[in-house]
């Protein structure tokens, strides 16, 4: 009976296992709907503020702005990485990470100073096994970054920039592609190469939309540029998040369905276990009658 | 009777899109006072100030308070792009009041603290000029 017993043990440990693994499912899919939202709410500005750009640069101004400058020689470059602040996401840290400790060295091989900034637990942990320090931690930012909070962080980036403490600042983190395609990049933020977004503005024959400015086009080209530096940093934010989400969602799903595969397999072991003990103990009892009677 | 064309008044920052509503009239506050716009207006970009912005719609005036950004105005299409808007009735006056105190307060020993504390202020102050009107 010690076979029998020993597989409903493991029976009921899978169950247990399963129940939690389906439960951590169902929140990543209530998670993930609701990044989901926020990272589609965030899309209206930056689709405005492209057209404001477009608009901008239609009206004959040359986009010059200290943030836009490359330096002909970096040395100083920031490194930032978004990881997650747990676990039980399949390869979603992982991917992120050892993208980052690739470019990581890169960077250090060609430049003599690198910053490395990472935010969640898991990425610092992940560094620190490495024997590498990071120089700034942050764990506040969950499944739900505010724009606050990164625009906290992107005033230091710019006042850096400006100030030419780092020459430039790359991120790496889980692109959203779609929700069956998430990808770990690297995108170079600082010096800006484009103004909000990928897509160039739909040309308009000039002339016919004249714009009036308040104060003057290049002052509000000073504030554009920094602006959407900062939207397109909240933008890697909400991507995080959302990959972490789904990345969660997925693997969840696969345990929830590996387990119940598994509690399928040793349920048939335990029956024919307990079938084969039946057996026996009914050719014992018909030998021992047998023995008897003859 | 000819119908009044009507402005669309969109108002988004960079977490939603706050509102997306008609309007007869639309104030906001620019960089340096307020700026009317009714239907028809030309077509114009400007930067936005700390304060309060109205629209009005059928008798109904709507107040919000609105911290920097951009506005473009084209073919009766106002856009604001804002850090932040609240419905001005979501702010209190009492609350607002603490934080400038205590922004007031706040320690500043370099021009750059300086200047934060100063944006700091002017904010609340522009919140509570919003808050006080309700």
């Amino acid at each position: 009976m010690t076979q029998a017993r020993k597989l409903v043990k493991r029976r009921n440990s899978i169950r247990n296992i399963r129940k939690i693994t389906r439960t951590m499912e169902l929140i990543s899919t209530a998670r993930f709907s609701r990044a989901m939202n926020r990272a589609t709410a965030a899309v209206a500005y930056t689709e405005r503020i492209t057209k404001l750009v477009g608009d901008l640069v239609r009206a004959g101004l040359e986009a010059t702005h200290p943030l836009l400058q490359e330096q002909p020689e970096p040395r100083r470059a920031l490194m930032l990485v978004l990881t997650g602040n747990r676990g039980m996401c399949a390869g979603y840290n992982s991917s992120v990470l050892r993208l980052g400790y690739a470019q990581l060295n890169e960077l250090r091989n060609n430049l003599p100073e690198v910053c490395l900034e990472v935010s969640g637990k898991r990425g610092i942990s992940a560094f620190r096994f490495r024997k590498i320090e990071p120089d700034e931690t942050f764990t506040h930012f969950e499944d739900k970054p505010s724009f606050e909070e990164v625009d906290v962080l992107a005033d230091r980036y710019i006042e850096w920039f400006e100030t030419g403490r780092i020459d430039r600042l790359n991120v790496v983190y889980v692109k959203f592609d779609s929700i069956s395609k998430q990808q770990a990049v690297v995108e170079t933020l600082l010096p800006l190469t484009e103004l909000v977004g990928d897509e160039q503005p739909d040309e308009a024959p000039p002339g016919d939309r004249q714009h009036e400015f308040f104060p003057s086009a290049e002052s509000i080209l000073d504030e554009v540029v920094p602006m959407s530096f900062k939207v397109k940093l909240f933008k890697c934010f909400l991507d995080a998040a959302v990959s972490e989400q789904v990345a969660r969602m997925l693997a969840m799903k696969a345990a929830t369905e590996n387990a119940d595969g598994m509690i399928r397999q040793l349920t048939m072991i335990y029956n024919r276990a307990r079938q084969g003990q039946i057996t026996s103990e009914l050719l014992e009892i018909i030998g021992g009658a047998e023995a008897l009677s003859g | 009777m000819v119908t009044m064309p009507e402005l669309q008044c969109i108002v988004v920052t960079p977490e939603q899109t706050v509102l997306d509503e008609p309007a007869e009239f639309v104030a906001v506050t620019l960089f340096d006072g307020e700026l009317g716009i009714a239907p028809g207006h030309t077509p114009m970009i400007g930067r936005l100030g700390c304060g309060e912005m109205r629209t009005t719609y059928c008798g109904r005036v709507d107040r919000y308070y609105v911290e920097g950004g951009f506005i473009e105005v084209l073919g009766n299409v106002v856009s604001v792009l804002t850090n932040r808007a609240v419905p001005a009735e979501q702010l209190e006056e009492a609350v607002v009041q603490e934080q400038l105190f205590s922004a007031q307060e706040r320690p500043a020993d370099t021009p750059e603290l300086m200047a934060v504390r100063d944006r700091a202020v002017e904010q609340y102050r522009a919140q509570l000029r919003v808050a006080r009107r309700t």
